[in-house]
């Protein structure tokens, strides 16, 4: 059984504090829907835990989600619940609130975070495609104040974020999607809730005024080590307008980049169909099924 | 509900309100796991990483040392034991990564892990085998020495009817398939747990379980502790779903804290975790299933030939009963003149296999179901009618060479393919475009030997007890297992008693009341556990209604009847109230009757023992009567299947069964439900899946289970055959509630998509690829 300290954090600073003293034996724990259980299977990652530092009692700093200007900022306190009901991320960011209403279980969104969400590092997480999507920045807080870094690069390796002893993730920033893009979330898991996914994919798209994709984005979970955008899928649909044909040929820019980044894997032979087909269901929600 | 003929009854075949319903929804119940007594202990077990190893050093030292730790036993401790499982509470020979070298009893949960931290093993590791191919290589290392080619020699079985050659000779299409399962879980919401402690007022070991079968758990604690049966109290908690899980595991279990608690003279509590549960608690036997079959163009079945082969993993638990019902149903619900089956377990260093509802059927018949569609196909003909020239019916002639009364299977049958519009349905979605989601209907039949059969003694035992008020008090030798025994059992002694549902209490197990009775299995419960409660029940009518005759209870004043004309015979009892059978306006209420009796001391109680007919059959043949009735059924099941990622949705399920009587409509139906989301599981997502025998999926996060999202819409029909071997008529139907669902699911994917799956489950990998992704 894992032995550790507990550590109920009054501040922002004082959570630095702590993290610092403890020299990166200290792990923070947010909704506890990750490390709980971790904890639980005796994850030899937390072998060396001395600290759970918990962050619940900074929901006045920490939970939010606010608009300003062009810019969307989300609390890394923020639930999946919180996500999945806010008017504003309906309004701006649609697929993050689906996305997010495809978490676990309604226990689960209750307590599971973002911030936790994103610095447990699954390349499965569903809210993650959504803001790899938008290019969102991660805001890092630490004892000599406030950094930011690009979420895609906080992923330093597979299951890895860069973040300092000091560091804590204190929000997440988006710009807005620019006026007139729709957006889609598509998951493939084992069964229709507590799924973990298989395969998900966020995307988004923006027509000109001849019907033609001026803006696109594409973000899959689940088939790189560390989250990207597939420019090469979003640069075959920008100036052409929308198809059953068209989505066939972002599918398959999508899982020819999984091959070129990951190679042939045991799961290979099911993931590159599957994939494919995923990532057509993400569009095709972007536009509905009617096309002019 | 679809009946035969109209019968007069009382209490029976009326949806009561659960007995128990009340104390379970309201959270009132207690557990095994809510129990708490002051000075308790925990306990827990350290198992083998490995699959095959052997102990060659074990040191305890360090966790004996450790401040709250109260006892550590390790199998040197345990040497005279003999347990009743295939394996040991602890061993040093080990067989599968999960058996258990030590176990400890501490102040608290935490010090239990410490203390089993501290242990420190050396093992040996040892050439070990997993598959059932694997096992009966030529030179595959044993899993047990004593068995040549790891074959379980006592679960062997044969059908040999009619001549085998001479049925395929007359075949003109012979078709030759092989089908293979997978290892699920029972996974019940409440993993084992017990509470073990000597009760100082009696000086008996006291143990209350999370107990299937309270006696056989109490065999257990009696071998542990070297002690007779009568210094052993077993009260059985209630149990939070079984399934068949909680026979062998759960005796290993109490055992344990039994030990424990006996030695460290305190209380002790051992609740298993979620992966403790799945890696010791049986699971249902993966089948590697070879059919061969031969049919006349005109679509008559003149020759079955099988191989069935379990995987039974590192030890024995109840394979060779299971086998025999696996022979029985080896060719389906068909009749076929010329069958030769052959079937048997293998032990491989996995997981064991042990009951799990349905007992080797829902395998069986995921195969038989498919090779009979198979079959139709080759011989181009409908499968529908294929099932209708073939299936059993009154009179037919049974595997085992019984002929069989009141069939209605070809009436369920037609009844639910009418009902679904199955025969429009299944030709439509065969000529469907090539769309991306596609939608499939699929058939299987099902026909289930009632209770044990021949396979052990289908006896139990009834006490009955009327009380001076008219309340009634039982005790039944079989187990509530959740599955509403208590409440069909409270009803069927209203019934025979002759008084009303309400009156009756049916409280939790307690091996002093009442004599072992067996196991609660084999869906016996309804249809030959509770022949001893009907039989009790009318026996203690017979004995009122002579103490209301003698003490003279009826009014006869300003009647012409006089006492001496009365007997017996002239007397009925019916919702408490006794009354003259030829003049139903006299009568006397059933509590003034035994307000008097307690005064006069007047016999107020029956005991009542139920011995079936005795059913002699022959070993090497499998010929004689196997079972007193067959419940019979038919699920048809409607999917759509994502041709892109092989997502198999299950919308709905129409399930019919012939339950002979409904004692309980409300309660079958909920049965039903269940079945069939269980079977959705075992059809689509369910798989245990061991690695080189290791369990990886230990809990729910990775063990995939539908989900009440996943679940379909379920149309459930109820018939009742008029036939009377049962209690009341009542058939089987736990277990014929889920083991025709992944059969017809598999026929319903290939009727969707033209890919038959041949290997349980149709998860995303094999219905896209064709093939499990391992």
């Amino acid at each position: 059984m894992f032995k550790y300290d507990y550590y109920r954090a009054e501040t922002p600073d004082e959570v630095c504090e702590v993290l610092a003293r403890y020299q990166g034996k200290a792990r923070i724990v947010a909704g506890g829907t990750d490390i709980m259980v971790q904890i639980r299977e005796k994850d030899k990652r937390w072998k060396e835990l001395e600290c759970l530092l918990d962050l619940s009692f900074l929901e006045d700093e920490l939970r939010y989600i606010r608009e300003e200007g062009d810019q969307i900022h989300i609390g890394a306190l923020t639930t999946h619940t919180d996500l999945e009901r806010s008017e504003v991320i309906k309004r701006w960011l649609p697929f993050l609130g689906k996305a997010a209403s495809t978490v676990g279980s309604p226990q689960i969104r209750n307590r599971g975070t973002i911030g936790g969400s994103i610095c447990n590092a699954s390349p499965a997480a569903d809210p993650l495609t959504p803001l790899i999507a938008l290019d969102a920045w991660t805001v890092i807080r630490g004892r000599d104040g406030e950094r930011v870094v690009t979420l895609k690069d906080f992923y330093t390796g597979q299951g890895k974020v860069g973040l300092k002893e000091d560091e804590f993730v204190k929000e997440f920033t988006v710009r807005k999607l620019p006026e007139g893009t729709v957006t889609g979330f598509a998951k493939l898991g084992r069964r229709k809730a507590l799924a973990i996914s298989r395969l998900n994919v966020s995307a988004a798209l923006r027509l000109d005024e001849e019907g033609r994709i001026d803006f696109a984005r594409i973000a899959p979970g689940c088939i790189f080590s560390t989250p990207d955008r597939v420019e090469t899928a979003e640069n075959i649909l920008i100036g052409r307008k929308p198809s059953e044909e068209l989505w066939r040929e972002a599918g398959k820019a999508v899982s020819e980049e999984m091959i070129r980044r990951t190679g042939i894997r045991w799961s290979t032979e099911y993931k590159q169909p599957a994939v494919e087909a995923i990532v057509e269901d993400a569009l095709t929600e972007c536009c509905g099924s009617q096309f002019a | 509900m679809n009946q035969v003929k109209e019968e007069n009854y009382n209490v029976i075949r009326r949806s009561k309100p659960r007995i128990d319903g009340v104390e379970k929804v309201s959270g009132r119940a207690l557990y095994a796991a809510d129990l708490y007594m002051e000075g308790m202990l925990y306990a827990g077990v350290l198992r083998s990483p490995y699959s095959s190893a052997r102990v060659t050093r074990i040191n305890t030292d360090k966790a004996k040392a450790i401040e709250g730790v109260e006892a550590v036993v390790t199998f040197a401790d345990l040497r005279k034991t003999k347990s009743w499982a295939g394996y040991m509470y602890l061993t040093d020979r080990i067989r599968y990564a999960g058996d258990c070298v030590a176990m400890v009893a501490a102040k608290s949960k935490s010090l239990v892990e410490d203390a089993l931290e501290a242990i420190e093993v050396e093992y040996e590791e040892l050439p070990g085998v997993y598959t059932i191919d694997d096992a009966l290589e030529e030179g595959a290392p044993l899993v047990h020495e004593e068995y040549e080619k790891n074959i379980f020699k006592d679960s062997l079985f044969h059908i040999r009817k009619g001549d085998i050659e001479k049925g395929f000779e007359q075949a003109d299409v012979i078709l030759e398939r092989e089908y293979r399962t997978q290892y699920i879980e029972h996974s019940y919401i409440e993993p084992e747990a017990v509470l073990a402690y000597m009760d100082p007022n009696s000086g008996l070991m006291t143990v209350q379980a999370s107990a299937q079968n309270p006696f056989f758990t109490r065999r257990y604690v009696s071998d542990i502790l070297g002690i007779p049966l009568n210094k052993v109290r077993m009260i059985q908690a209630i149990l939070g779903g079984t399934f068949g899980g909680k026979e062998e595991g759960i005796g290993l279990v109490t055992a344990r804290a039994a030990y424990l608690s006996y030695q460290t003279k305190r209380p002790v509590k051992f609740v298993f975790s979620r992966e403790d549960s799945f890696l010791e608690s049986s699971k249902r036997h993966p089948f590697r299933l070879r059919y061969k079959i031969g049919a006349t163009k005109e679509g008559k079945i003149v020759a079955f030939e099988g191989e069935q082969v379990d995987n039974g993993g590192a030890y024995n638990n109840q394979t060779q009963f299971m086998n025999w019902r696996a022979n029985v149903h080896s060719s389906g619900p068909y009749e076929i003149e010329n069958i030769k089956t052959d079937t048997y377990g293998v032990f491989t260093n996995n997981i064991h296999s042990g009951a799990m509802r349905g007992y080797s059927s829902p395998s069986l018949i995921f195969g038989q179901e498919q090779l009979i569609e198979e079959l139709a196909e080759e011989l181009g003909m409908d499968e529908v009618e294929l099932r209708r020239i073939n299936c059993l019916k009154d009179g037919s002639v049974t595997a085992t060479g019984i002929p069989v009364e009141y069939v209605i299977l070809q009436d369920v049958m037609d009844d639910t393919v009418e009902r679904t519009d199955y025969i429009r349905k299944h030709a439509e979605y065969k000529q469907q475009p090539d769309t991306r989601f596609r939608k499939g209907i699929g058939l299987a039949i099902c026909y289930r030997g009632c209770g044990l059969g021949a396979e052990s003694p289908d006896a139990s035992g009834c006490m009955m007890i009327v009380n001076e008020d008219g309340s009634v008090s039982i005790a039944s030798g079989l187990a509530e297992n959740g599955q509403g025994l208590k409440t069909a059992y409270a009803q069927i002694a209203a019934e025979a008693l002759g008084v009303h549902y309400e009156d009756i209490q049916f409280p939790q197990l307690d091996s002093f009341a009442i004599a072992d009775s067996g196991m609660t299995v084999a869906s016996r419960g309804t249809v030959m556990g509770a022949q001893s409660v009907r039989k009790a029940g009318e026996k203690l009518k017979k004995v009122m209604i002579k103490n209301a005759l003698e003490l003279r209870s009826f009014s006869l004043e300003g009647t012409d009847l006089t006492y001496e004309q009365l007997t017996e015979e002239d007397i009925d009892l019916k919702d408490a109230v006794f009354f003259l059978k030829a003049h139903p306006e006299i009568t006397v209420p059933f509590t003034s009757v035994t307000g008097a009796c307690i005064w006069t001391g007047k016999q107020m109680a029956a005991y009542e023992w139920f011995m079936p007919e005795d059913l002699p059959q022959d070993h090497e043949t499998g010929q004689g009567k196997a079972f007193p009735t067959f419940a019979y059924g038919c699920v048809i099941a409607e999917v759509e299947v994502d041709m892109r990622t092989g997502y198999v949705d299950l919308k709905k399920v129409t399930a019919s069964h012939d339950v002979g009587r409904a004692i309980n409509p409300a309660l079958i139906k909920g049965q039903i439900y269940g079945g069939i989301v269980m079977g959705q599981g075992y059809g689509i997502m369910e798989d245990v899946a061991p690695k080189n025998g290791k369990v990886k999926n230990r809990n729910f996060d990775s063990y995939i289970l539908p989900t009440s999202m996943d679940a379909p819409e379920m149309d459930v029909q109820i018939f009742e055959s008029g036939d009377p071997a049962g209690t009341y008529g009542a058939k089987s139907i736990g277990e014929p509630a889920t083991e025709a669902v992944a059969a017809a699911i598999a026929n319903a994917v290939y009727n969707a998509t033209g890919r038959r799956i041949r290997e349980n489950p149709c998860d995303l990998e094999t219905v896209l690829l064709g093939k499990k992704l391992r």
